[in-house]
């Protein structure tokens, strides 16, 4: 965990951010002038805001990778869930604006559907398509962990089914009749709250949303990882039946952390699709959740500030590398998590202790973390094959 | 089309691959890497010349047969009724490729006749791509050579010059039906059979006797049978309900599935006698159970090519995942990897490969690019065909060695962090798949099957692909294979006592870095083997192996990790069920779906796969 040191001034970084993300920010957006040097574009407010739901969603990732030790590579199914959600609403909302000019959305219209399917009807109302962004992912996140979690799965193969659970999915809305849009999606949103989605103000207030989200997850993040709940958690991840062993219902506490973290990257995605317009069945390609678990990865593991440096780094580096070098992003994105996993497992954040080690212990440079690494008192274990 | 003249059939057969090979050697600007391999199938090229040019000298000359057929077409394009039509049925029994040619053209007004130096006319055909004139030189359809004029250079003459061959109506019919009863007649048994489906789908009666004709003499088994149908088929339509009832019960009992629709019309029309129409109705539904049959077997064979497949795919997984415990995300690559080797060996056969990348990049001020021409063999025929039997091979040890790379440079600081294995690998399949995308470009590639590989037997209406059968025999033997290796052998002796536990068989002085060393390496070259057995059953791309690794993970999960097994139990039975829930569903997808679910309930029941590994060890 973090030095006494780092703790202490951690609440005063925490101020600080809040401060630029929350004030700084989006005040140089409205009240200065396009021409001014401070200005903060409108485009990259947006961008900004982007980049805070991905933050969010990494925090999600963290609270079950990096504090329990399940790699879902199924994250951003959740993530698009909570976007086609409320995209369902915002589909609605665009009225007789669309292309057809009918009712009907217009993918609907191009497909040839009659009228509006029975369970696109209460998506017209903001609040309960603001509650299906909880539940839905909710419910499923519950339904899929109960079951993994009975049967007593973990390690690589609750990864291995995850990834195969968010595959299932992405074909199902890659599919025309599911009527969720297929291959397009939902997109050409206009109003939000009989708000214009392209007015600036709107944006802004989106990404002011996206930046309260973000706190308060951190918030909800570090007082659960301080409470019993999470040693349990962190327990869980380093010896989990040892904890079992103890009396723990390991099981009911991995499910409740699943639940939580779909419902918290369900809530980055309802926040991501406005800000940029589209949801489609390739957000929940098992690529993107796997490109979720690098931003933590990056950032470290394990911490919470991590996710979110993370998060936002690499995706500024997208954003730069896609438009300067468009071959090679790949090939960076590839090794960049190649390099850290083998040689930084402990991420940015933990790269001053691992340097502050290497300077004390020359000799090892990769030291395994701390999941792996046996305790001291421990006998020598047979190694053994997961049963 | 026409090629009539047989010195030009051995111009066309001239073996261009030795040529082309030497000149790319000589003067051919060869960059870095590639000197040596061109000067490798420079030799090859000589080798090859030789063996073609033997082919070339033995072309055949023009048949005596021929020049006859030649003669009589002339004459019946000349001639009137009613020797013509003498002529046209002699010519029509023939089965001679030349005359369906020319008379082909006839009914197509493309046959001409010069009327020269006031003899008798000549009738012609002209080339098929005249000049900037709109001039052609003409083929003589009496001898095949090009008509010459009284200097004796070929004459070049333009169609609106020339008048056609008069046809008629009635001409049309008769040489109609003279090109049908040719194609009856055709040497090939496959093309007699598709005439005599297309006769007997016709439902034009005066065919009939043409039919007839053909059936008295045919001998080939199946063409009889397509006969008999054809002409049970047009009895359908006969007035007399006792033929039509013969008809009816014939195509019953031969479970004619090409009669279905016309059965079930029959069954349906009201003019036809109640006795005719029940027999047809009982006809229909007796065929259209056999038609479900022949979905279902059809099917089933589908899925365990499928199936063997994603064996193979899965078997080099079970090792490196179920034995090793690694995570190797890049397992979909090496599949790549192997049928992308496929495709370069095939061009190198073929026309070459080149590539070159330019990278964005300035090294003090020199843009970075490099690339690579490899000049190809230009094989043609059975050489060509046979690059198939160079890739296979190839294909794993070129998948192997990437393996071994990636165990040298990854994996190996991994094998004790399995989930950590899972992201750095993945890392890896991300820069592979980019460099495919580089070096090959983002679109699917065209590898072509061989042609040995190409076609298929039919058994009982049920279709078997070659390529489908070939895949499935292989997989065997790799199991087969890979079972002895790991259950017979030293090796595999090694292999498993490394995989149980690593540290003690290193204690007792096995060399378990080597031996990981080699076991990733094979269960890379097992994926690569898949690649080019993929390689001739779908497409090539640089995602190919994103679609497969969701599907081979799956199947060593289920199959039951570390069991081999079990995975080859689990590879047949998705696949198979994944084939026919597509059939079933009519949408791959769903079937697809409703998989991946029944795996995730099936988890539940069995959590630890089909053949789980017992052990006491717990955490």
């Amino acid at each position: 965990m973090m030095g006494r040191r780092l703790k202490d001034s951690h609440w005063w970084w925490v101020g600080l951010g809040s401060l630029v993300v929350l004030v700084v920010l989006p005040g140089l957006n409205a009240f200065t002038s396009v021409t001014h040097p401070l200005h903060v574009s409108d485009f990259s407010i947006n961008l900004y805001g982007k980049y805070l739901s991905y933050a969010v969603l990494a925090l999600s990732v963290d609270l079950l990778w990096g504090y329990t030790g399940l790699l879902s590579l199924g994250q951003c199914l959740f993530f698009s869930l909570g976007g086609y959600a409320l995209g369902m609403y915002l589909m609605l909302m665009i009225g007789k604006l669309g292309q057809y000019h009918r009712e009907l959305p217009d993918f609907m219209v191009f497909l040839g559907y009659p009228k509006l399917p029975a369970h696109w009807l209460p998506f017209r109302d903001f609040w309960f398509a603001a509650a299906a962004v909880v539940w839905v992912p909710a419910l499923v996140a519950l339904i899929f962990g109960f079951l993994a979690f009975r049967s007593r799965i973990r390690g690589v193969y609750f990864s291995i089914l995850t990834q195969a659970l968010t595959y299932a999915a992405s074909l199902m809305f890659f599919r025309n009749d599911f009527t969720f849009g297929g291959n397009n999606g939902l997109t050409d949103f206009k109003f939000i709250l009989g708000h214009d989605l392209r007015s600036p103000a709107t944006q802004r207030a989106l990404y002011l949303c996206t930046g309260v989200l973000l706190l308060l997850t951190y918030l909800l993040c570090s007082a659960l990882t301080r409470t019993t709940f999470g040693k349990v958690q962190r327990a869980i991840r380093d010896r989990e039946n040892r904890v079992l062993f103890s009396g723990y219902a390991t099981a009911d506490f991995k499910l409740f952390v699943f639940v939580l973290s779909a419902v918290i990257a369900a809530l980055a995605g309802a926040l991501y699709v406005p800000q940029v317009g589209i949801i489609n069945p390739s957000e929940m390609a098992a690529d993107k959740s796997l490109e979720a678990v690098v931003w933590v990865a990056v950032g470290g593991r394990g911490t919470l500030l991590g996710p979110i440096l993370g998060a936002v780094g690499v995706n500024a580096l997208k954003s730069w590398a896609t438009r300067a070098l468009p071959d090679l992003w790949l090939l960076l994105l590839g090794t960049l998590f190649i390099v850290v996993t083998l040689f930084l497992p402990k991420g940015i954040v933990g790269l001053p202790e691992q340097l502050r080690q290497l300077r004390r212990r020359p000799s090892r440079v990769v030291r395994p973390t701390a999941q792996e690494a046996p305790p001291a008192a421990m006998p020598v274990k047979p190694q053994a094959k997961p049963e | 089309m026409i090629l009539p003249s047989p010195q030009r059939t051995i111009v066309r057969n001239r073996p261009k691959g030795c040529q082309g090979a030497w000149v790319l050697a000589a003067h051919a600007p060869l960059r870095w890497g590639s000197l040596k391999v061109g000067l490798s199938w420079a030799l090859a090229g000589v080798c090859c010349s030789s063996w073609l040019g033997a082919i070339a000298a033995t072309a055949p000359s023009p048949a005596p047969a021929e020049k006859a057929v030649r003669q009589e077409l002339s004459r019946a394009i000349l001639a009137e009724d009613p020797e013509r039509a003498r002529l046209l049925n002699e010519i029509a029994h023939s089965g001679s490729t030349i005359a369906q040619e020319v008379l082909t053209a006839w009914t197509r007004d493309g046959v001409y006749l010069y009327d020269g130096s006031g003899a008798a006319k000549i009738p012609l055909l002209l080339e098929e791509t005249p000049d900037s004139e709109g001039k052609a030189r003409a083929i003589r359809i009496d001898t095949g050579r090009f008509l010459a004029g009284p200097d004796g250079h070929d004459l070049r003459l333009a169609a609106a010059d020339l008048g056609a061959a008069d046809t008629d109506m009635k001409l049309r019919q008769t040489v109609q039906r003279a090109l049908d009863t040719l194609a009856l007649a055709d040497p090939n048994p496959e093309t007699r059979r598709s005439a005599a489906s297309k006769l007997g789908n016709s439902a034009k009666p005066q065919y009939l006797a043409v039919l007839e004709d053909r059936l008295a003499i045919e001998s080939h088994g199946e063409v009889r049978r397509t006969l008999g149908e054809a002409i049970a088929l047009l009895h359908l339509a006969d007035t007399n309900p006792a033929v039509q009832l013969q008809a009816v019960r014939g195509l019953a009992a031969a479970n004619a599935l090409g009669a279905y629709d016309v059965l079930k019309r029959l069954a349906a029309s009201t003019n036809a006698s109640p006795e005719v129409t029940r027999a047809a109705d009982l006809a229909a539904r007796s065929i259209a159970l056999h038609l479900d049959w022949v979905n279902f077997f059809g099917t089933v064979f589908r899925g365990l090519s499928l199936g063997s497949i994603l064996l193979v795919v899965a078997l080099g997984l079970a090792i490196t995942f179920g034995l090793m415990n690694i995570i190797n995300m890049a397992h979909g690559e090496m599949i790549a990897v192997g049928a992308y080797t496929t495709y370069l060996i095939q061009n190198l056969f073929g026309a070459g490969f080149a590539f070159s990348i330019a990278l964005p990049l300035r090294l003090w001020g020199k843009p970075l690019a490099f690339g690579l021409h490899l000049p190809g063999l230009n094989a043609s025929g059975g050489l060509y065909e046979s690059y198939f039997l160079v890739a296979l091979p190839l294909s794993f040890f070129t998948a192997a060695a990437a393996g071994l790379v990636l165990e040298r440079t990854v994996v190996r600081f991994l094998y004790r962090r399995p989930l950590e294995s899972l992201l750095a690998t993945w890392g890896v399949s991300l820069v592979m798949q980019q460099l495919f995308r580089m070096v090959f470009g983002a679109n699917n590639v065209q590898v072509s099957s061989p042609a040995w590989l190409q076609g298929n037997f039919t058994i009982n209406d049920v279709m078997f692909g070659y390529n489908r059968v070939f895949v499935i025999v292989f997989a065997v033997l790799i199991v087969l294979g890979t079972w002895f290796m790991l259950a017979k052998t030293r090796r595999g002796l090694l292999i498993r006592a490394v995989m149980q536990n690593r540290d003690m068989a290193a204690c007792l002085g096995v060399r378990a870095d080597h031996v990981n060393l080699m076991t990733f390496a094979f269960g890379s070259g097992l994926a690569g083997l898949a690649g080019a057995f993929l390689s001739q059953i779908g497409n090539v791309g640089p995602g190919l192996g994103q679609s497969y690794i969701v599907d081979s993970f799956m199947t060593v999960v289920v199959g039951g990790v570390g069991s081999i097994v079990g995975t080859v139990y689990s590879a047949v039975g998705i696949g198979t069920t994944d084939q026919i829930l597509q059939q079933a569903l009519g949408s791959p997808v769903l079937g697809k779906i409703i998989v991946l679910g029944a795996i995730i309930l099936f988890l539940q029941w069995k959590p630890g796969g089909l053949f789980p590994t017992r052990n006491r060890g717990l955490d």
